[in-house]
């Protein structure tokens, strides 16, 4: 790039450049600017919704298609879509709520549903659910039941998920270790890790494959073995179900196996943010607890020999149940409630929009449209469907109501004050201290 | 020898800075290329064989928005957010640099304590009123406060360097019977060129890159910059694309890296070449 | 104004700097007042509709409790006190985020002045050189740039292994709470390019009559650069020192990128606008997220009046000389 030499007639015709381009620039602008605030309009009398969710781009194909397909059947009404990845989602969301309003149809976290129930951000659907206008007679009682907030129906789960335990079936069989049945415990998991951690198996960066993830970090895991025992995380709105000494015996587990090497190291563990990152999927783990909708991108990652398997126990009583993996819900703000109404009732309950969607949010709340996908399903989403129909048969508690508001704190929370036993900065007692003196002051607020 | 060593001297350390500087550049251009299972595990710079899918993905684009749209909204939005940012802030420093008025330092001390204040605060109710003004969704919360010099940054650069500009040029443009406008125009203006380059590169990059302001108020994806749409490729909750993400990364610099291009060499001329002549 | 001497932020940023004599002062009020505002339109627009508006909001809402759904509810000083009483997690972003200006902003700065100063000195390259120096900070912060450092951080990585060879043994730094915080010191570090353009274009703004002068006095290079280039300097300096300084207490991007979002591990990376972030946005405790800025805002600007405060004995204005 040569410098130019003199600045004797350059200026006129650099001026004349940058003018060019800013009067070409803004033309465009001005003409991009209005062609926005036109298309963001009611089409010709019709009804305009919105719709959005949190996903990767196979998800926002399908449920495009799907969209396309309730358009087509409600002439007059067009479907504005938006998706971004779940943290985005999250944030925008709650600017929406407190800025002015959210979409239409919103996707929504189970973890949200009280905050945003709580906070007027979304309609009671006890009209559309009475008239018939968003049908449940497909799903399961208890399960609908997971949208409810102080009695009243705000929300619909829209997939059904379930934790789960991904594991390296070739890593397993080398090691001896029989596949993980339903009632498999506690012990049985941290003797597997032992074995395989002494199989000396070399990762990817030379050190050796340990038995699996260190799930101190996973609330989703402390809660199956809570449950397992016959506890829970909520007691209610405001109270935890726990104690202290529940929790320090659960984190002492865990630090213990991990202090014996058997399980992923903290650098790693805190480093685990995504299926690709996670010890497991850069090749350090054997395994690694999940959801199910996850678990098609361990295999996809790691191959076939990955497969799914129950969290362990702590007598037989399984500790896992169904969780909505997701919710839809219709904005409080909405200028067209029936027909707000009427798409969230399409996604969940049309044979067609349910054969478009797949099992991209996990399986499908409908029975009906959940078996006649089933068919279809090959590799690890037929996999997951299976392991939901023997979770089912061997027999899961109910779901507990939806959480209270302060969850999504007290979860963030949860994961750092392991970290602090991680690095030894506190003892499992301590943090374990630290944290539900935390979680009551978000549930007292 | 004396003169070979001086001439050899600022080279030698020129090269081996920009070695380790441009090393993680390397990195990231490498890893682009990665087939999916190296992305994020492997160790090494090279790629174990050249995965070009990794570019084909990435210029489908996303949510069925292709990539050359995505580019073109970015450059929509910085575009005018240079222009926006050059016009209002060279206005206001000017007259924080060289005009009289009430409560001078009062404005100037307010100007400067918008830097302080953590925009995640203020994002609230400046989506309160952009919405009651119809704008989400479109373009205008992203450019219109650059051309009312909302960014401080800029504001107070201009000044700096207005301030360090001798003025007997503006007095002796004044005696000639200019008034504000007519000075400011014709004598400073051209003088603060290299502060004004600057602060449309910087414009154009920051605003590139600002990914918080674009997903905070963009709804539909058909508006979405390239920016939002590196986002997509991730997902927590579900499966990823980290070979088409770092594709993406090296597809949505190259136009910054262009600006920057075309745009830097004209930081050369300050006072030195065309300034004091002029 | 006129006679008050007002005790704001003191002389040097002195909007138009000194006072001209009386009799010449009174005669140019009148002539240049209404223009001022005319320029000033645009900013005194935006000033009040999208900055004074939501900063004062923001002010209220940090002496309520603002959960972003159900209205404000006041709570007095009931923030401020449970930030500065009973939060230890408040105190450690506060150290965390000291310990990164007290590091990042000298090192920056140093590194960005440099580069400057060689780019000034290289004769032929210089443009190819200037745009390589700047290559880095044409990224951001993104999610990409931040896997990559990840990458040379970590153990095995190409930085460790580099230290590891010449005998310093420090492991991965990424999942170390007691290196995390360095990895993004040295990204926000690499991308200089901001400051050194900054300092470029006031090198370029410097008459070369002035080093002309020098020369002719006898003067070397080293006594051109500290009896020319540093006072010339000095506004650039004095620019760029307040700005990277407001910027690194604010720093917010390269840490979420890096750490995920979540300032980990253990809190190694929470600075306290991470912290600002997961209160009011995952935690949805608005009020308290608009208290802790408030603070921030308070602090930063006491030390940036100290700063100017001491600029007036170091920073040199061309537009003061001779007066």
């Amino acid at each position: 790039m040569p410098e130019p030499r003199s600045g004797r007639r350059r200026p006129l015709s650099r001026r004349a450049v940058l003018a060019a381009a800013a009067v070409g620039l803004s033309t465009a602008l001005t003409a991009s600017l209005s062609a926005c605030s036109s298309s963001g309009d009611v089409s010709s009398g019709g009804v305009t919704l919105t719709f959005s969710w949190w996903g990767n781009d196979d998800r926002a194909a399908r449920t495009k298609k799907a969209v396309e397909l309730f358009e087509k059947e409600h002439p007059g009404v067009t479907v504005r879509t938006s998706n971004a990845d779940f943290g985005s989602y999250m944030q925008k969301l709650a600017t929406q709520a407190a800025g002015g309003g959210i979409p239409d149809v919103a996707q929504l976290d189970y973890r949200q549903i009280s905050q945003y129930a709580g906070g007027g951000a979304l309609l009671p659907l006890g009209d559309a659910l009475a008239d018939g206008t968003i049908r449940t007679s497909e799903m399961d009682e208890e399960f609908v039941r997971t949208g409810l907030y102080e009695g009243e129906q705000y929300a619909l789960p829209m997939g059904r998920g379930i934790t789960g335990y991904a594991y390296d079936s070739a890593v397993y069989e080398k090691a001896g270790i029989p596949t993980p049945r339903p009632d498999w415990t506690w012990e049985e998991w941290a003797r597997a890790n032992r074995r395989i951690t002494d199989l000396g198996l070399e990762s990817p960066d030379g050190r050796t494959v340990v038995g699996a993830n260190d799930n101190g970090v996973n609330e989703d895991i402390f809660e199956d073995w809570l449950r397992s025992r016959g506890g829970k995380l909520y007691r209610s709105q405001t109270e935890l179900g726990f104690t202290e000494d529940d929790l320090t015996e659960f984190w002492t587990f865990c630090d213990k196996l991990r202090d014996e090497g058997v399980v992923a190291e903290a650098e790693d563990t805190s480093q685990a943010n995504t299926t690709e990152l996670s010890p497991m999927g850069r090749g350090l783990a054997a395994a690694d607890f999940t959801w199910d909708a996850p678990f098609p991108g361990y295999t996809a990652l790691l191959g076939d020999q990955v497969h799914f398997a129950p969290v362990p126990t702590a007598d037989g009583r399984q500790g896992a149940y169904f969780k909505p993996s997701m919710l839809l819900g219709v904005g409080a703000g909405s200028e067209h409630p029936k027909e707000a109404a009427a798409l969230v009732d399409f996604l969940l309950n049309d044979e067609r929009a349910g054969d478009v969607l797949g099992f991209t949010r996990s399986t499908p709340p409908n029975r009906g449209i959940a078996a006649r996908v089933a068919r279809t399903l090959e590799g690890a989403e037929k996999e997951i469907y299976e392991y939901a129909q023997r979770m089912e048969k061997y027999g899961l508690d109910a779901p507990p109501p939806a959480p209270p508001r302060g969850d999504v704190a007290i979860q963030t929370a949860f994961k750092r004050a392991y970290h602090r036993v991680m690095y030894d900065l506190a003892s499992p007692r301590a943090a374990a201290r630290e944290f539900i003196d935390e979680a009551e002051r978000e549930l007292r607020s | 020898m004396n003169l070979t060593t001086r001439r050899w001297i600022p080279h030698t350390i020129a090269v081996v800075g920009l070695l380790v500087l441009l090393y993680p550049l390397a990195w990231l251009l490498a890893t682009s290329l990665k087939p999916a299972d190296e992305v994020v595990t492997s160790l090494d710079l090279w790629p174990s064989h050249l995965e070009w899918s990794n570019y084909t993905t990435a210029l489908d684009g996303v949510s069925g928005v292709p990539v050359t749209r995505l580019l073109w909204n970015t450059v929509l939005i910085a575009g005018g957010a240079v222009v926006g940012n050059v016009v209002s802030c060279s206005l206001a420093a000017y007259a924080f640099a060289r005009l009289r008025f009430r409560m001078s330092k009062v404005m100037f001390a307010f100007m400067v304590a918008t830097l302080m204040l953590p925009h995640h605060v203020v994002l609230i109710p400046q989506y309160i009123i952009f919405n009651q003004l119809g704008m989400v969704d479109t373009y205008w919360p992203l450019i219109l406060p650059k051309f009312l010099a909302t960014e401080a940054f800029f504001v107070f650069l201009i000044v700096q360097f207005m301030r360090g500009l001798p003025r007997e040029l503006e007095e002796s443009a004044r005696i000639d019977g200019c008034g504000a406008f007519r000075t400011y125009w014709s004598v400073t203006l051209p003088l603060s060129r290299p502060a004004l380059i600057t602060t449309a590169i910087f414009t154009f990059i920051w605003t590139w890159n600002d990914f918080f302001t674009q997903m905070i108020y963009l709804f539909a994806p058909e508006k979405f910059t390239i920016t939002l749409a590196l986002r997509s490729f991730v997902d927590q909750s579900s499966t990823s694309a980290y070979g088409p993400m770092f594709a993406m990364s090296v597809i949505s610099v190259l136009p910054i890296v262009l600006f920057f291009f075309v745009f830097q060499r004209y930081l050369v001329q300050g006072m030195a070449t065309s300034g004091l002549k002029g | 104004m006129s006679t008050v001497s007002t005790r704001a932020p003191a002389r040097a940023d002195g909007p138009a700097g000194t006072r001209p004599p009386a009799r010449r002062r009174r005669a140019r009020r009148r002539e240049q007042r209404w223009p001022a505002y005319v320029f000033l339109t645009p900013w005194m627009l935006g000033a009040a509709v999208l900055t004074l508006v939501p900063m004062a909001v923001s002010l209220y809402l940090s002496f309520t409790d603002y959960n972003l759904f159900d209205p404000p509810r006041w709570v007095g000083l009931r923030n401020y006190q449970e930030m500065l009483t009973e939060d230890p997690r408040f105190w450690r972003s506060v150290g965390t985020t000291l310990l990164y200006v007290v590091i990042a902003v000298p090192l920056k700065l140093l590194l960005a002045l440099g580069a400057a100063m060689l780019l000034k000195n290289l004769g032929r390259g210089r443009a190819f050189y200037r745009s390589a120096f700047y290559a880095p900070s044409l990224l951001g912060a993104s999610m990409t740039i931040a896997l990559v450092w990840r990458a040379l951080f970590n153990d095995g990585g190409s930085v460790v292994d580099i230290l590891g060879s010449v005998g310093i043994d420090t492991g991965g730094w990424v999942g170390s709470p007691d290196l995390a915080v360095y990895v993004i010191v040295l990204l926000t570090v690499w991308q200089f390019g901001a400051p050194m353009v900054i300092f470029l274009a006031g090198l370029q703004q410097i008459s070369p009559e002035l080093y002309e002068a020098a020369a002719l006095d006898g003067a070397g290079r080293w006594r051109q650069f500290v009896s020319v280039t540093v006072p010339m300097l000095s506004p650039v300096v004095f620019f760029n020192l307040v700005l990277e300084m407001i910027q690194s207490f604010q720093v917010f991007t390269p840490a979420f990128a890096v750490s995920g979002g979540e300032g980990g591990p253990a809190d190694s990376t929470l600075f306290y606008t991470l912290y600002l972030y997961e209160r009011g946005f995952t935690a949805s405790h608005m009020g308290y997220a608009a208290a802790m800025a408030w603070l921030l805002l308070v602090v930063i600007g006491i030390i940036t009046l100290i700063l100017f405060r001491t600029s007036r004995s170091w920073v040199f204005y061309a537009d003061e000389e001779g007066r």
